[in-house]
């Protein structure tokens, strides 16, 4: 058969908002040039007409279902430039925050990875354990999605009192649904022989390419930025890091499952430890940085996202440039996916953890 | 042979699902039931009272139509506007200028409230702003002072088969 | 509009009109028998064309199309409702009055309401034929299935061979309705149907072969009066594993539904069908379905054996009521596999139908083969 150029485009059931100009010779791929874009709306440039309190909301929505840890770098920044003192309720608490948006955006991963590999029931028991995690979060924080939670100087409003039986319930109800996933679906045969040894990322490409996240911890590099540069609580808490040696499909999968169980008793500890205090420092709406420039790093549920901010002493900040770890992944998919059958794509560009719309901002 | 045995437990963990209770709860005629009475801020404080955000409530008497809370939506999505109302006469309010939201364009975010020093405007519980044009999403200072009526009383319980709203 | 039209509403008008005019109908012919002699005959010559022992109601009713048409409809209710307490939700619910039942006959009056459209470029004669052939291949199987000893719709010498046969149209309407879509996906869809279809077929024969030898006929009936004492799963528990798997592949059912993989190839060969067309199809296949899984029960499972547990003078209905139940709990079982597992890949999937499967037929038949030469199996020779 000749080659074929199919465009695995924006209308399609396998792609996100993204498309990918597929090069293919019968059935096997040749090559992969992903062509995003479709999405970008100059997030960065608008925000140099809003002000540091409204510039919250904006920034969260370019990867909504981690709408916290998105927030962790912008408001670090902010402190940064004011030199500014959380207190330690409000830090233990933002911990809780991100910890819950990392267990919720890693069930969506593996909902959308069971549709794209044909197992129906994998889409529906995540989407519905979210729900556990997402009524968590409406309790704390007050909405169920867009939370806007972390100001800089803290928390917006203190966690209720019901908030830390429910938390318990839920995590050793999760605990026991995660073993049901092991069985039904990282343990299933078929799917064992459709994702091992399907996108193979080596150790030496992750560090060439610049990969960053649970991809990077795949391919057998020990790097997270909870360990290596501490923010918030997180150097008083006990938690491991997964890493796994394969950089296959099916180790992505796994590395996920490990954070979600690390996550949670990440999760309890907080609740146990944290001290009381005030949540937020009285700013009284005055948030405006003297001049000078900063950057700052937090470990998404993605991987790195970083700000580099530039104040000149305004209402509004001069420059904000803000890198999300999708953007990072981006140059993997056309390297795992040279020699695989057309109908691996979608797995395979899933299993690296792009979010197309915070790739583009 | 391998093979054989996980496919096994697979089939086993289906079967054991078919007995465990349903997640799902039949919308309009169970709600879900919210914890308080919607978020509020404390200016005194300067920390807001945990609640959920949905639509708002504005206290006619304390508002002084400073407009404090137009400022802060310009940014965010241009909600707010300040209109005057003549014929609502209230002592702290010299001009008569109350807020007008529109929730179509709402995002539920709550700086509003974060930014009134009156404790004039709050939010509260409801959530179902659906309408049949866009016009009367637009709510205005006399209908947002009216206290809605939602009454929600299922919530997630865990029990021994499994979570269930109840 | 002073009131609201609901289904229910409609079923229950309809349903009264209907009642009253058979009854109708009843009381006067009822009357007109045993009143005037020329109608008595009438009524005798009536009973032998479409009575229940009369060749039109085997075929039309019982256990024909009808039948078919019926388990069909709520097997896809009763899927939509396992699948769904399995995966802890509620399936359809509020069509009907128990639970959403009426839900499938809801869908297909939708169906019939939609516009029947076609591709410009397509060719329309194959293109409308495919839904004609699916109903056929699927009606056709039902007429040697052996519901009973005395009472069924046909039997002959060679039932096995008719139905592999029949089974053996089932590629050339998948490749006819992706050639004559004229477009792309269904196009690779109806190949990768080819492929499966292909590869798994031989294992499906030999499978078959084997349990043909052990009991000596190729009819259908004599096969499942040779299991009167032990089941042929209990002998031949490889072969029944291997049958059971190369079913499922010819249904195109997870695991094996590569030719219409949602989320890449929209609906693989069925794409371009709207309408009555694509509900003929559907329809087709879930009564393929039925059919096959009724094979399945006569090759391995016994037939109609059972414990007698009605009184003597019933047990030709007692026969077909033990086929029925273990045809059903077949295909309870089929879709239990559903919710558990995803889709094949296509190598792998090749890889497993060409090697491992026939090596493992293959095995089965000299284990077959070898149970005969020893002479433990005392059926041999058909009636």
């Amino acid at each position: 058969m000749s080659e074929l150029t199919v465009t695995v485009g924006p209308q399609h059931p396998g792609s996100g908002h993204f498309a990918l100009i597929v090069k293919l010779d019968g059935d096997k791929i040749v090559e992969v040039i992903p062509d995003p874009g479709y999405v970008h709306r100059g997030d960065e440039k608008v925000s140099e007409n809003k002000n540091y309190i409204q510039n919250i909301p904006h920034f969260e929505r370019p990867a909504i279902l981690d709408a916290s840890n998105m927030l962790f770098p912008y408001v670090h920044a902010v402190e940064d430039l004011m030199k500014l003192e959380v207190p330690v309720r409000g830090q233990y608490i933002r911990v809780i925050m991100a910890e819950l948006n990392r267990i919720i955006s890693h069930l969506y991963y593996f909902a959308i990875y069971g549709i794209f590999v044909g197992h129906s029931t994998m889409f529906m028991w995540p989407v519905a354990d979210r729900e556990h995690f997402i009524d968590l979060a409406q309790m704390i924080s007050g909405q169920r999605v867009g939370f806007a939670f972390l100001l800089p100087g803290g928390v917006r409003n203190d966690i209720p009192e019901a908030v830390k039986e429910r938390a318990n319930e839920a995590c050793n109800y999760f605990e026991k649904r995660l073993i049901e996933y092991e069985r039904i679906f990282m343990n299933n045969p078929i799917f064992e022989k459709r994702a091992k040894g399907m996108g193979i990322l080596s150790k030496e490409d992750a560090i060439k390419l610049g990969v960053v996240g649970p991809t990077l911890r795949a391919s057998g590099i020990k790097s997270d930025i909870r360990k290596d540069e501490p923010y918030a609580v997180y150097d008083k808490l006990d938690f491991e890091i997964p890493v796994s040696k394969d950089g296959d499909s099916w180790a992505r999968a796994w590395i996920h499952i490990e954070e979600m169980r690390q996550s949670m008793s990440i999760i309890k500890q907080a609740l146990k430890d944290i001290p009381s205090g005030p949540v937020k420092l009285n700013l009284r709406g005055q948030v405006r940085p003297p001049p000078g420039e900063t950057f700052t790093r937090a470990e998404s549920s993605r991987g790195a996202v970083s700000f580099y901010l530039i104040s000149n002493g305004g209402m509004t900040p001069y420059r904000l440039r803000m890198i999300t770890p999708s953007f990072r992944n981006l140059r993997a998919i056309s390297h795992i996916t040279k020699g695989l059958l057309l109908a691996d794509l979608p797995p395979a560009f899933w299993s690296l953890d792009y979010w197309p719309v915070e790739a583009d901002r | 042979m391998n093979y054989v045995f996980k496919l096994f437990s697979a089939i086993i963990s289906g079967i054991k699902h078919l007995f465990m209770r349903r997640l799902t709860f039949r919308y309009p005629n169970q709600k879900l039931k919210f914890h308080g009475d919607g978020y509020q801020y404390d200016p005194k404080e300067g920390v807001g009272i945990s609640g959920y955000r949905g639509r708002h409530i504005l206290y006619l008497e304390k508002c002084t139509g400073c407009s404090l809370c137009f400022m802060m939506c310009k940014g965010i999505s241009q909600a707010i506007q300040m209109i005057d109302l003549p014929n609502i006469q209230v002592p702290v309010n010299k001009k008569s200028s109350f807020p007008q939201i529109d929730y179509a364009k709402c995002v539920y975010c709550g700086f509003c409230v974060d930014a009134c020093p009156f404790k004039a405007l709050f939010e509260t519980n409801e959530y179902e702003m659906v309408s049949y044009d866009r016009e009367s999403l637009l709510f205005t200072p006399e209908q947002l002072a009216i206290k809605p009526k939602y009454k929600g009383t299922y919530e997630i319980k865990y029990g021994k088969r499994g979570a269930y709203h109840g | 509009m002073s009131e609201i039209r609901t289904f229910p509403d409609f079923l229950k008008r309809s349903s009264i009109v209907l009642g009253v005019s058979v009854l109708f109908i009843i009381i006067i012919f009822g009357a007109l028998i045993y009143t005037i002699p020329a109608v008595s005959n009438f009524k005798d010559v009536l009973l032998e064309l479409i009575g229940i022992n009369s060749l039109f109601f085997k075929i039309a009713v019982f256990p024909g199309y009808t039948w078919a048409a019926l388990i069909a409809t709520e097997i896809i209710w009763f899927e939509r409702k396992f699948i769904a307490k399995m995966q802890l939700r509620v399936g359809p619910l509020y069509a009907g009055m128990v639970g959403g039942i009426l839900q499938p006959i809801a869908d297909v009056i939708k169906l019939v309401f939609k516009e029947m459209i076609s591709p410009s470029k397509s060719d329309k004669l194959i293109f409308y034929s495919v839904p004609l052939l699916s109903s056929a291949i699927g009606a056709s199987l039902l007429a040697v299935l052996p519901v009973s000893d005395g009472w069924l719709i046909m039997r002959s010498d060679v039932s096995m061979l008719i139905v592999f046969a029949v089974i053996g149209f089932v590629p050339i309407s998948v490749l006819l309705a992706g050639w004559a879509s004229n477009s792309k996906f269904p196009f690779i869809g109806a190949l990768r149907g080819l492929h499966q279809m292909i590869a798994f077929e031989i294992s499906m024969l030999i499978a078959a072969l084997s349990v043909v030898i052990l009991s000596g006929s190729l009819d259908l009936v004599n096969i499942v009066q040779a299991q009167s004492r032990i089941w042929f799963i209990v002998l031949m528990p490889i072969g029944a594993i291997v049958f059971f798997i190369t079913l499922l592949a010819e249904l195109e059912r997870i695991p094996f539904d590569l030719p219409h993989a949602e989320s890449e190839i929209v609906m693989g060969h069925q794409t371009e069908y709207s309408s009555m067309a694509f509900g003929s199809i559907q329809l087709g296949t879930y009564i393929r379905f039925y059919a096959l899984s009724g094979i399945f029960t006569t090759l391995f499972l016994g037939g109609w054996y059972g414990p007698q547990f009605l009184p003597a003078g019933f047990e030709i209905i007692n026969q077909i009521e033990w086929f029925t139940l273990k045809t059903l709990l077949v295909m309870v079982f089929i879709i239990i596999l559903r919710g558990v597992n995803p889709r094949f890949r296509l190598d792998l999937l090749l890889k497993f139908g060409w090697s491992r499967l026939l090596i493992l037929a293959f095995l089965n038949l000299f284990i077959a083969i070898f149970i005969l030469q020893m002479g433990w199996f005392p059926f041999t020779g058909g009636i």
